[in-house]
């Protein structure tokens, strides 16, 4: 029996590991929020902070670090807001709150072989958890990303970093609005910070690592997204050796094919970007892996080609096993690319875990 | 030989299925009250059990707050500060109106959660497992935003006649809520389903909006693996925070009612003594009833042994058929007294419901064994003494009765040896060794009833005689000559009658105790409360000023203000009263121990208490000792500078002035107030400016009588599990009186055929016949008042002074001895009538031939 399954209503990016949760979604009404309809202007450091008007936003950190000789980590630091309603009357207790936050944390240890990922859920209130624009912060509990710092720490595993802006912020889809389905409104409202240089340290149990490399900021908020026959998804956040950085997504359809609104971004060394659509790009699967907790089946390599660009990439897990074993679960890893350009990334799959 | 034996002991039976009957019904009796009394505390434990489970969940620790429970933050830098799972709760009480006026409705446990901090805590409320993931869902929006919103189980909801989206009024406080279910929980098992029974989750802003408890958090449960993590949870908690074991909760209950469980079970082994004499009447008798074919029988070459095995054999069916029907009533019966039992720990203790009847096979196991194996032991004897007579010997009755005679002082002697021996144990502390003491003393009164009966019938010979001439002493000399049979029916009847008087006596003076207890206590003229989470001790709040408003009205002398609060101490919660009074409001508080000249101004000034006695028994403390609470600053000391005579709580209560409240507790509410009226000030009248005054708080607003009334109510409610007791204790006597006199009475056709043949009117049998079973009814009776007397006083004196501390003065209501005496008399001269009947009827010539 069981209820609190804080069903979650992320339209995209959130992971949903479950089918029948995707479906369970796509039922809500999204009446009563505001909606992702046309390109907006952003403002910053404004929009850093929480859009609540919309029903689910996210402030999603990933990366690739090292220390000084050469042990690698990847890294995830994701924070969710999710309204469960438009509105709510007023109330008199504390503790009253539309807004649930979710955080995922994960510390990749390449060399060490050894995935560690951790959930926590709570409250938009009493100062649990929260967002706010300025200054920056987002926080559940004591993981937090505020100013330009991230902390987490659970369970022997903890992660400081101080990150810097790199190059501006990169507005996806068109100037910002991410179609994800073919109705209007199934958009979210995206931009990247794809480059951002990163250091601190990682502890992993009495373990001290002092670390450096790149991070990725994701900031996506909307209120619906996924389409009819949309089943899950896989992202690339790519950062390349010769400064240019790649964000890709395909959505793939209950027929196994990849939806039309399936598109990308390439990001210059200066931070000029590119729109890439599904035709510019062919994806591959080059091999796969079986989860032993989930049975689920992920790909496991690929080969990415974007003739416009003269890419052609091979990209790998540095760690087979980078699924997060939470409420629902997904594949969300560092990986590797080799090819015409070399470079580390990371590569996120939904929909596979039945 | 077997054959004809079985079949003789067959013939018996069926020739006396009176006799049969009453004992299978004696011994059911006696089983089904042990067995019943056993099922309702065993349904109580596992229902309090099950549900504070389905609070506490995994949890290993729990942190509680003062009264004035723990504040939001607690919660906050719990989470931020350390790596404990901690889940917060609100708890409540709220009442669901049954739509029928007078019926009181149905208590829902209102469990405020935060649902996001439940996975680790409450399985049943977070699913969480694999399976549970594609399960029924409730969604979290509307439990969270709504106010109002709540889940129930499934079965609560459609008891009630509730679907998910509608909605349901409740009784909280002073007022009515609305509560919308928004989803219904599908419980995976049974004692999931038990758990969540009447249990009303809702978000935590919600209930504490529902609950007027904004800000506050009643526990936080905590997940705490070593005492490390713990220290660093105290580090972080405010200083009137205090973190206990979950199984404290339970522990604290079962502590809290062992005494009452105890004393019910006491009761009801009174009611199998009574059976088992019965038993052992009856056995007797059959046996006494066939010496002569016993005789023949050995005379014919049957052994000891078979003799032995034949009267055993009838027992172990006796005891078979009685045991069976014994267990069934039994279960039958447990569903009434699980009610009382449920209603008693209500009334005194915590709030419980129990839906269902918990049938433990332990304690039916238990019940048969109890029921089988004492009517055997009460077989031995008289197994024993059909195999000991030599075979012709045994034919003659009047060796039997003349040895019984020649035994009489050493069955006296062994009387007032175990009478002697109860009073010793008497004098030792400790609760069982009391029960001990009080059923050798009833066993030891049993043992001395056959001389008590012989003197007795000896100085009433002549009396009898005077009265009634040749018939009356001849009715006087009968019991005395068939002593064998007589003695052990009268011996039955006195325990049965006594146990009667004992309990009554005890009851009576209790109520008598308490009423005058309540009249020096409960001096002023109008008591107004705000009706808190009903069922909690702490009560609703109230602000002081409603109070200080109603202290200007006119006709009003003075306000004394109320706060019950329940607060933490090292040896777990305590019960706290805080007064805030003068010196005069104080004088109706009767010191057991120190000087009110000393003890009040130093409870009024300085950081003393006063306790109550039973308080004062369950701790180990008195006047001029101190006592250490958890103060909002910590723990402190507090010295006792009295100890006052209540009756409100077996659990005991401490006193604290409010002066001396406020100094270490920021817990300003009141939870009511009392008002003293001007000498000649109109009662009435006051009360209606009273309520216009204040009506609109939510307050119950009764007069010294009201309140008086419905206090005596309650208390005669609880006790109402001791008559029903008392009842069927009483009941068992008259079945064995009844069985034993008639018994006896037919037994004698040969006699009074003789008797008739010699000349004797019908109606003079008659006479005869009912002048006898009065008259050992009469001797019963009258046994059973110093018996009775003598139990009630150790009942007062030393069971309830060892269980619950209190100090009772004993009275004796007139009305109960004759009661008792009506109940013995009644019941003997029942059971002549049927054999007076039959012997008048029958022709001499046949009753001379049965034989």
């Amino acid at each position: 029996m069981s209820f609190w399954s804080f069903a979650c209503r992320e339209p995209d990016h959130l992971p949903q590991a479950s089918l029948s949760v995707a479906g369970a979604l796509r039922g809500e009404s999204s009446a009563g929020y505001a909606r992702a309809i046309e390109p907006r202007e952003f403002r910053f450091p404004e929009d850093h902070g929480p859009h609540p008007e919309f029903r689910t936003e996210w402030w999603y950190y990933t990366g690739n670090l090292s220390t000084r000789e050469g042990r690698r980590f990847g890294f995830q630091l994701t924070f969710f807001r999710s309204a469960v309603a438009p509105s709510m009357p007023e109330r008199s207790s504390n503790w009253a709150t539309r807004q649930a936050y979710l955080a995922h944390f994960t510390v990749s240890d390449i060399d060490g072989g050894r995935f560690r990922s951790f959930e926590r859920w709570s409250r938009g209130a009493l100062g649990l958890a929260g967002s706010q624009g300025e200054p920056f912060r987002v926080w559940l509990e004591d993981w937090s990303a505020e100013g330009d710092r991230l902390h987490a720490a659970e369970d022997g595993v903890a992660l400081d970093l101080t990150l810097q802006p790199g190059k501006l912020p990169v507005l996806q889809g068109e100037r910002g609005l991410s179609q994800k389905s073919e109705e209007p409104g199934n958009a979210s409202y995206y931009y990247s910070l794809t480059r951002m240089p990163a250091s601190g340290t990682i502890r992993l149990g009495d373990e001290r690592f002092e670390v450096s490399g790149l991070a990725w900021m994701d900031r996506e908020w909307s209120t619906s997204s996924l389409g009819k026959d949309q089943v899950g998804w896989d992202w690339f956040a790519l950062q390349l050796e010769d400064g240019r950085d790649l964000m890709l997504y395909q959505l793939r359809r209950s027929d196994g094919t990849a939806d039309a609104t399936s598109n990308g971004t390439l990001v210059g060394p200066n931070g000029e970007s590119r729109h890439l659509g599904l035709s510019d790009f062919e994806l591959e699967v080059v091999n796969r892996w079986e989860s032993p907790r989930s049975g689920a089946v992920y790909p496991a390599g690929w080969r990415l080609r974007i003739p416009s660009a003269d890419l052609d990439l091979r990209i790998e897990p540095l760690l087979p096993d980078q699924e997060l074993d939470v409420s629902f679960r997904y594949w969300e890893g560092a990986v590797r690319v080799e090819g015409t350009s070399r470079g580390r990334g990371y590569v996120e799959m939904t929909g596979y875990s039945k | 030989m077997i054959g004809p034996l079985l079949r003789s002991s067959i013939r018996h039976l069926l020739r006396h299925p009176w006799q049969f009957g009453l004992a299978v019904l004696g011994v059911a009796l006696g089983v089904a009250v042990i067995v019943s009394i056993d099922l309702a505390n065993a349904s109580a434990t596992r229902a309090f059990s099950l549900s504070s489970e389905a609070v506490t969940g995994r949890a290993t620790h729990q942190v509680i707050g003062g009264p004035e429970g723990l504040p939001d933050e607690a919660f906050r830098r719990l989470v931020l500060e350390t790596d404990l799972p901690a889940a917060p709760a609100v708890e409540g009480y709220v009442r669901v109106p049954s739509g029928k006026s007078g019926k009181p409705g149905r208590m829902l446990h209102l469990l405020g959660i935060d649902p996001f901090s439940e996975r680790p805590f409450r399985p049943y409320l977070s699913g969480g497992t694999e399976a549970s993931r594609e399960g029924s869902s409730i969604d979290l929006a509307p439990l969270l935003t709504r106010p109002g919103a709540g889940v129930l189980s499934a079965t609560t909801a459609g008891e009630i006649g509730l679907k998910t989206g509608g909605s349901f009024s409740v009784r909280v406080g002073g007022g009515v809520r609305t509560i919308e279910l928004v989803g219904v929980l599908e419980p995976a098992d049974e004692s999931t389903r038990s758990a969540l029974s009447d249990l009303l989750v809702m978000d935590i802003a919600a209930a504490q909006e529902i609950l007027g408890r904004v800000g506050r958090i009643d526990h936080i449960d905590l997940i705490a693996e070593s005492d490390a993590q713990l220290s660093q949870a105290q580090a972080v908690l405010p200083a009137g925070a205090q973190i206990l074991r979950s199984s404290a909760r339970t522990e604290t209950s079962e502590e809290m009612t062992k005494a009452f469980r105890l004393n019910l079970t006491a009761l009801s082994l009174l009611a199998l003594v009574c059976g088992v004499f019965l038993i052992y009447n009856t056995m007797v008798f059959s046996v006494v009833q066939r010496r002569t074919l016993i005789g023949t029988l050995r005379a014919l070459g049957v052994t000891r042994g078979q003799v032995f095995a034949l009267v055993l054999g009838e027992a172990a069916v006796v005891a078979l058929l009685g045991t069976a029907a014994g267990l069934g009533a039994g279960v039958l019966l447990a569903r009434e007294l699980v009610r009382l039992v449920t209603q008693t720990i209500n009334d005194l203790y915590f709030v419980l419901s129990v839906r269902e009847l918990a049938v433990p096979a332990g304690v039916l196991i238990k019940g048969g064994a109890i029921g089988i194996g004492a009517t055997l032991a009460a077989a031995l004897a008289p197994a024993i003494e059909a195999t000991r007579a030599a075979p012709r010997a045994a034919q003659i009755r009047s060796a039997l009765e003349a040895r019984l005679r020649r035994v009489l002082p050493r069955v006296t002697l062994a009387g007032a040896v175990l009478l002697a021996a109860g009073a010793g144990l008497l004098a030792f502390p400790g609760l069982v060794v009391s029960f001990a003491g009080l059923f050798s003393v009833i066993l030891g009164s049993a043992l001395l009833a056959p001389g008590a009966t012989v003197l007795f019938m000896n100085l009433l010979r002549p009396v009898m005689g005077a009265m009634f001439g040749i018939l009356g002493r001849m009715a006087a000399g009968g019991v005395v000559a068939s002593l064998s049979r007589t003695a052990v029916a009268i011996a039955a009847l006195v325990i049965a009658v006594s146990a009667t008087i004992g309990i009554g006596v005890m009851i009576d003076s209790f109520r008598g105790t308490v009423v005058r207890w309540m009249e020096s206590t409960l001096r002023s003229d109008v008591y107004l409360a705000r009706p808190g989470r009903a069922g909690g001790f702490s009560g609703g709040d109230l602000d002081p000023e409603v109070a200080l408003r109603s202290g200007r009205l006119p006709g009003v002398e003075r306000v004394n203000l109320l706060r019950r609060a329940e607060v933490p101490s090292p040896d777990g919660p305590v019960r706290m009263v805080v007064l805030g009074t003068d010196l005069a409001g104080l004088s109706g508080y009767e010191l057991k121990e120190g000087r009110p000249g000393e003890a009040w101004p130093a409870f009024q000034e300085r950081d003393a208490v006063v306790v109550s006695e039973p308080f004062a028994h369950r701790h180990g403390i008195g006047a001029g000792d101190v006592f250490r609470l958890r103060t909002a600053k910590g723990e402190r000391d507090f010295s006792v500078a009295g100890v006052y005579y209540d009756y409100a709580s077996d659990l005991g209560l401490v006193l604290m002035s409010r002066k001396t409240y406020l100094r270490h507790w920021r817990d300003r509410p009141l939870t009511g107030f009392s008002v003293d009226l001007e000498p000649g000030a109109d009662l009435e009248g006051t009360i209606r400016r009273l309520r216009s005054a204040v009506g609109g708080e939510g307050l119950s607003i009764q007069s010294n009588q009201a309140l008086k009334k419905i206090s005596m109510e309650i208390f005669d409610r609880t006790f109402q599990i001791t008559s029903v007791l008392r009842l069927l204790s009483g009941l068992v006597a008259f079945i064995g009186v009844l069985s034993a006199l008639m018994a006896l009475q037919l037994e004698r056709a040969r006699e009074l055929g003789v008797l008739r043949a010699n000349g004797l009117t019908p109606g003079q049998v008659w006479h005869l016949v009912t002048s006898q079973t009065g008259l050992m009814g009469l001797a019963a009776g009258l046994l059973s008042i110093p018996v009775g007397l003598a139990l009630a006083a150790i009942m007062i004196f030393v069971i309830n002074r060892r269980s619950f501390g209190w100090t009772i003065r004993m009275e004796v209501d007139p009305m109960i001895l004759l009661g008792a005496m009506t109940l013995a008399w009644g019941a003997a001269l029942l059971a002549g009538i049927y054999p007076a009947w039959k012997m008048a009827r029958t022709s001499p010539a046949l009753a001379l031939r049965e034989e």
